[in-house]
């Protein structure tokens, strides 16, 4: 059946060719994948053949929204990017906060998809349903605000721009994509394939709408829930402070890293933490149709962001040894411009200063050396000098230089800023991962450390619970919702998704999607070669115990680490390889 | 014996506004208790997160001694 929400519709841009055409959307598809993570993995796994090379004009970049983008449903403005990565080879979707999205939408596209490769550098304007190449040389080289700003410029505000930095440009596998300068589709190399396409940015504008059942009842419900649900406190506390309220918890809590992950507190911590970042407030900043409106833009010194989020401030912070609030909104703000993803280009660089201190491999650079980490970016994002090595990733890296038992990745993604020592469960999450160490799909601290009484230093249950949170962080953002959004529930999703698209969706069907995305993803995953051997935690955190804090002499068995896969194999019915049976993948 | 009691987060407005006060609680009582004792139960509390002493997190029913600081933080969501 057609549900209303959607424009039944799919851009399939061909940049080899400079050709355009329209599709209908597979309605068969978003009835079980519903729209954005889900749709795009799915719409991937169905066309990209096997093994292809993910930095080579067969890979395509596609982005897609859902059947709540352009409507009030609140935390709704965001985009996925997916294609296969560059950095680990598995399938790789990004969120993407901003305007982007709603242009899309309302250019008459659930989802474009971006083949082949355009000749020269160029970039693509879509205005409605008219598609334009335009050259790009006069952007090509050029840092990704500068490149916004000129394309602002010449097309006013009233269009939305994505756009790569010169990492993109020159293939560095942790490159992003920007939007609205300072939001990103980080992780996974998204942004090396765009600059794979020599596809430097991408402007759109779209002047049309989105058609729901009942416009009167369905605003009428979405005030209500935005007033009873999105605006309480659990929810509104990121209006205020943004991620940088999680600093303190997460030290607390005994999971802050500290100097590439040999620690988890930070006693120093009150040196950078939200209250002395934010005394830099300069405005606030929201994605479209968002109740929340988590950007804090900041200025400290000449340094400026949005954000900065809790995962730049660990990585460029204590776990660079470094405490200077103002160093740590430069790194941010050079690595979104040069279009590196924080997390990435922070752990590299902090492997590296772990290699020299250690005399290892002589990097050049000690923890603290806030400035050299700053500078370290752009030559990693224009490979020269040290930075070429450091632009091949923390897992290519130890291997060709050793200090492999602290390269802290999954896959060839490098970690986020939660330590696992101090939340086990989060070292399934990263595992099991879709696109390697990730914490966005399943954030397993806010059960096992931000809780009065579950036991976070132990392996029982914690299949069953690292599975519940990757299902419903599946389904949230196959509807293309923020995370922010804490207190959203399976109700609240179907009884929105009935109002939106005219079909009557129920709670049983949220779960449903969840566990087929995550099926989706690891049947891509599988296809490509992934199993056990490569769902893998760092050797650190099995042979080095932490040394303060709440979590002090904790390390993870190897043993207590292969239960939990186990658990987690069994609760989705994969066998103890890890591999998805064949009558489960003919289901998809 | 005396203990500083702060909330963060939401907490705070669960209760009456107050961020940080100094009580006097039994001896070695727990942290459910210390809680308790100004009027928070943990099992009844919207959205309650987890309570940590002297800056590191504890389970709910470990016990305090004198001078210690209770931190108790409301749940939190995202990543």
């Amino acid at each position: 059946m057609t549900m209303l929400g959607y424009k039944n519709c799919v851009l399939r841009v061909d940049l080899t060719m400079k050709g355009a055409t329209m599709e209908p959307l597979r309605m068969d598809w978003a009835e079980k994948y519903i729209g954005s993570k889900g749709l795009a993995i799915k719409y991937l796994y169905e066309e990209l053949k096997p093994g292809i090379d993910a930095l080579g004009p067969e890979n395509k970049l596609m982005f897609t929204n859902g059947p709540f983008t352009g409507t009030p449903v609140p935390c709704s403005g965001k985009l996925s990017v997916a294609a296969k990565s560059p950095a680990t080879g598995t399938i790789n979707d990004c969120s993407i906060g901003g305007h982007a999205g709603i242009q899309i939408k309302y250019a008459g596209y659930d989802a474009i998809i971006f083949e082949g490769k355009l000749k020269e550098p160029g970039y693509v304007l879509i205005e409605d349903g008219k598609v334009a190449f335009k050259d790009a040389s006069d952007l090509w080289g050029l840092g990704s605000h500068e490149a916004e700003k000129i394309l602002a410029d010449r097309y006013g505000h009233d269009y939305s721009v994505l756009s790569i930095g010169p990492a993109g440009e020159n293939l560095v596998t942790m490159s992003c994509i920007n939007s609205d300068y300072y939001r990103q589709a980080g992780r996974g190399g998204i942004g090396a394939v765009m600059g794979s396409k020599n596809l430097k940015a991408i402007v759109v504008r779209g002047t049309g709408g989105v058609e729901v059942p009942n416009i009167v009842e369905a605003t009428k419900r979405i005030i209500e829930i935005m007033q009873q649900d999105v605006l309480q406190e659990d929810n509104t506390f990121v209006f205020d402070y943004g991620t940088t309220a999680f600093l303190e918890a997460c030290n607390d809590g005994g999971i802050l890293p500290v100097n590439n992950f040999q620690d988890a507190t930070d006693e120093r911590w009150v040196e950078y933490n939200g209250d002395v970042l934010l005394q830099g407030k300069k405005g606030k900043r929201g994605c479209g149709s968002c109740g929340l409106g988590c950007g804090n833009f900041l200025q400290i010194g000449d340094a400026i962001c949005e954000g900065p989020e809790y995962e730049s401030i660990a990585v460029a912070g204590p776990n660079a040894g470094v405490r200077d609030p103002e160093a740590i909104v430069k790194f941010n703000q050079v690595a979104d411009n040069m279009g590196l993803d924080t997390i990435s280009a922070g752990d590299v660089i902090i492997w590296a200063m772990e290699m020299t201190e250690k005399g290892i491999h002589d990097f050049g650079i000690r923890f603290g050396e806030a400035d050299k980490m700053i500078q370290y970016l752009e030559l990693m994002a224009k490979r020269e000098g040290v930075g070429a090595d450091l632009a091949l990733g923390v897992k290519a890296c130890a291997a060709k230089y050793g200090g492999e038992d602290f390269a802290m990745h999954v896959k060839g993604l490098e970690y986020p800023q939660y330590e696992p020592r101090g939340s086990w469960g989060m070292s399934l999450a990263y595992a099991v991962s879709d696109r390697g160490a990730c914490h966005m799909r399943a954030y397993a601290p806010n059960v096992e450390v931000f809780a009065a009484a579950v036991p976070p230093y132990t392996a029982e249950g914690k299949g069953q619970m690292v599975y519940e949170l990757a299902e419903s962080n599946a389904v949230k953002f196959s509807l293309c919702i923020c995370d922010f959004w804490g207190t959203l529930n399976y109700e609240t999703m179907a009884e929105l998704l009935t109002i939106v698209t005219g079909k009557t969706w129920t709670v049983e069907e949220m779960g449903e999607v969840g566990r087929r995305v995550i099926n989706v993803a690891r049947a891509f995953n599988q296809r490509e070669g992934f199993n056990r051997k490569d769902d893998t935690m760092p050797k650190r955190l099995a042979k080095e115990a932490l040394k303060s804090g709440a979590a002090a002499g904790q390390s993870i068995p190897q043993e207590a680490f292969e239960d939990m896969l186990d658990q987690y194999y069994d609760v989705l019915g994969w066998d103890r390889n890890g591999m998805m049976p064949d009558e489960m993948i003919c289901q998809l | 014996m005396k203990i500083t009691i702060s909330l963060r987060g939401t907490l705070p407005n669960q209760l009456d506004g107050i961020k940080e006060r100094v009580v006097e609680v039994p001896d070695h009582c727990t942290c459910d208790e210390a809680l308790k004792s100004i009027g928070m139960d943990y099992t009844k509390m919207k959205r309650f997160g987890f309570v940590a002493i002297n800056g590191k997190r504890v389970m709910i029913h470990d016990r305090l001694g004198e001078g210690d600081e209770l931190k108790a933080y409301s749940s939190i969501s995202g990543g």
